[in-house]
């Protein structure tokens, strides 16, 4: 099968039928005046092609808020969950599909997680191209594009879709249809124009290459009091990041004696999150750990796995209430007089 | 034990804590309560496995009012314990603080079963208040071994329990000066975060090296397997990397012992 497509948007709804006889297709849908959520959808006008970051990212597919791991009784363990209920994600962009490569990393490395790993098994993506906003900063981040991560992507040209069909199992649910065109050359010509063209649209940018060291440097600015003592320790900025993915497990016990473990996501911007025996926190206030997230974020991942773990979404950016989840500023202030001058100043005047 | 201290002896069927070594945790899960990471305090051996606990939260609180029968959920061992690869052949001293002697004992107990493939020993065993000593009988029977020197402290020293040991009035630091050290030695350490920073410095100046000081950081391991990131430090998961690290491996790691009783 070719690999390279065009899909006329006059056929989206064939497409999107067949993506469904793979499962239930969850899209972006607009759920207030300025905010997205993936939602099922039946129905191309459900669908919002305009959403540039969800509320919450497509971990929760992935990584569900709240699952169980297995029930037990007085016996001990008698169950644990079966997960088959096929999937397919439409909509996710760059950085999101990046985002869901690092919860793969961490969920798959030994010793694997096998709920998560059962659960991706059974989950089709299906990639969308997004044009920049003032927010986005997946460029700097090196997620503005992605190779792989995704089953199909879809690129918006005109009033085509440039369809790349990445797996085979996104060959064989896309095979002997009437919708997909195998691409021709000025369309391959309009996909590489509108990811050249695309680069030149982020204003939201920094220097990357030294973050680690920077955030060594850095360890005692005063911008972390600064920012820290604005913090509420509300969790949101952990909670909307494609890439967090701390969690706490609980009993939830019934009165008869049986119950059911479960895991939840936690945050580490909550106060008991670092505590151990005997009331000891190693992040007591919000400066501890609202450092500690950034660190992790920027430079602590980098230790673990190799990886940097922010992809640029902005999604802390624009759900924190205090507003100091801004990454870029942050670090251009950390980065200092020389940066701030060519890039932060600028902003603000803006 | 004391009040509050309790040992508990696990049958295990299988052999899956077989190899369980000083240093590692396990995972003690109560049905409808929840888990807590605790350190075996026992060399494996038997099929038995030990466990040192201290009431102090829910989970050990629910332990503390089981029966003997009544069932629980057991899973690990987890993480690197002390390198005794390492220490073998050399002088070791091993410093516990508190509740610290739980994995100190477990390696005590490992040295002396194997006694001959170590240099000399040195215990330090440091507690706030005298009432607090544990495995009292122990360490009587420690005290009349010649092939160790033992040496049990604690701030505050109050009324004769039985049976009565010698418990000098000091620090740990303080016994670690009685106790003529030199750089020859290796340490193992466990104690609460406060005391590390003081016996580091103490072990320094005796001119003990950071490769051959390990000690035990505490952290609540929620998962075990390295995903939760509860304990994550630096950049690395206590839990799969530790809880045993040398001192030489934590050195730019930031958050390590500093903390803050809230």
């Amino acid at each position: 099968m070719e690999k390279s497509f065009v899909l006329a948007k006059s056929d989206f709804q064939k497409f999107l039928q067949r993506l469904s006889t793979f499962g239930a297709v969850h899209a972006p849908v607009r759920v207030s005046d300025q905010s997205f959520a993936y939602k099922p959808v039946d129905l191309e006008k459900e669908i919002a092609f305009e959403a540039l970051r969800t509320i919450l990212p497509p971990k929760k597919f992935l990584y569900p808020q709240r699952e169980a791991l297995f029930s037990y009784d007085e016996s001990g363990i008698v169950s644990e969950p079966q997960i088959n209920e096929p999937l397919v994600i439409f909509g996710s962009h760059p950085c999101d599909l990046a985002g869901m490569k690092v919860l793969d990393y961490i969920f798959t490395a030994p010793p694997g997680d096998s709920l998560y790993i059962e659960r991706r098994k059974h989950i089709l993506i299906v990639g969308l191209s997004c044009l920049p906003d003032k927010y986005c900063f997946c460029e700097s981040m090196g997620t503005d594009s992605v190779d792989d991560g995704y089953d199909v992507f879809l690129t918006d040209i005109d009033d085509h879709f440039f369809v790349e069909v990445a797996t085979p199992k996104a060959a064989e649910l896309l095979s002997d249809n009437d919708f997909l065109i195998p691409a021709s050359e000025p369309y391959k010509q309009a996909f590489k124009d509108f990811w050249h063209d695309r680069k030149a649209l982020f204003t939201n940018r920094f220097e990357t290459s030294n973050l680690p060291a920077l955030l060594d440097l850095e360890a005692d600015n005063p911008v972390w009091e600064e920012l820290g003592n604005r913090c509420l320790s509300c969790g949101n900025c952990t909670f909307v990041c494609p890439t967090c993915y701390c969690f706490d497990i609980v009993d939830i016990a019934q009165l008869n004696g049986k119950g059911q473990r479960e895991r939840e996501w936690d945050s580490c911007q909550f106060t008991d999150f670092a505590k151990v025996a005997g009331n000891n926190n190693f992040r007591p206030g919000p400066i501890d750990r609202l450092k500690f997230w950034y660190r992790h974020k920027l430079h602590g991942f980098q230790d673990a796995y190799q990886l940097p773990t922010c992809v640029g979404c902005g999604r802390c950016t624009v759900s924190c209430p205090a507003e100091i989840d801004d990454i870029v500023g942050v670090v251009v202030r950390l980065e200092g007089s020389r940066q701030r001058d060519s890039i932060y100043a600028k902003e603000e005047k803006n | 034990m004391s009040e509050d201290n309790h040992l508990f002896r696990f049958t295990v069927e299988s052999n899956a804590f077989a190899n369980c070594m000083p240093g590692q945790f396990l995972e003690v899960w109560i049905p409808g309560v929840g888990e807590c990471p605790i350190s075996v305090c026992s060399d494996s051996a038997d099929g038995i496995i030990e466990l040192c606990v201290h009431r102090i939260g829910r989970v050990t609180d629910a332990l503390f009012k089981m029966e003997e029968g009544d069932w629980l959920g057991l899973r690990g061992p987890y993480g690197h314990g002390y390198p005794v690869d390492e220490m073998e052949g050399r002088n070791v001293i091993l410093i516990a603080g508190g509740l610290g002697i739980a994995p100190i004992r477990a390696l005590l107990q490992y040295i002396l079963n194997r006694r001959e493939r170590f240099g000399e020993l040195i215990v330090v065993y440091g507690m706030r208040h005298s009432l607090d000593l544990l495995f009292r009988h122990e360490m009587k029977d420690l005290y009349r071994r010649s092939d160790l020197r033992l040496f049990i402290g604690a701030e505050e020293i109050n009324g004769p329990e039985v049976p009565p040991i010698h418990t000098q009035l000091g620090r740990v630091t303080d016994m670690l000066r009685l106790a003529q050290l030199d750089a020859s030695y290796c340490a193992a350490i466990c104690g609460p975060p406060v005391m590390y920073p003081f016996v580091v410095n103490e072990l320094k100046l005796k001119g003990l090296t950071e490769q051959k000081t390990f000690l035990s950081l505490e952290r609540h391991m929620k998962c075990a397997i390295g995903k939760c990131g509860h304990c994550f430090v630096g950049g690395v998961y206590t839990c799969q990397a530790g809880p045993v690290f040398s001192l030489a491996d934590l050195r730019f790691v930031p958050e390590v012992v500093e903390c803050a009783n809230c």
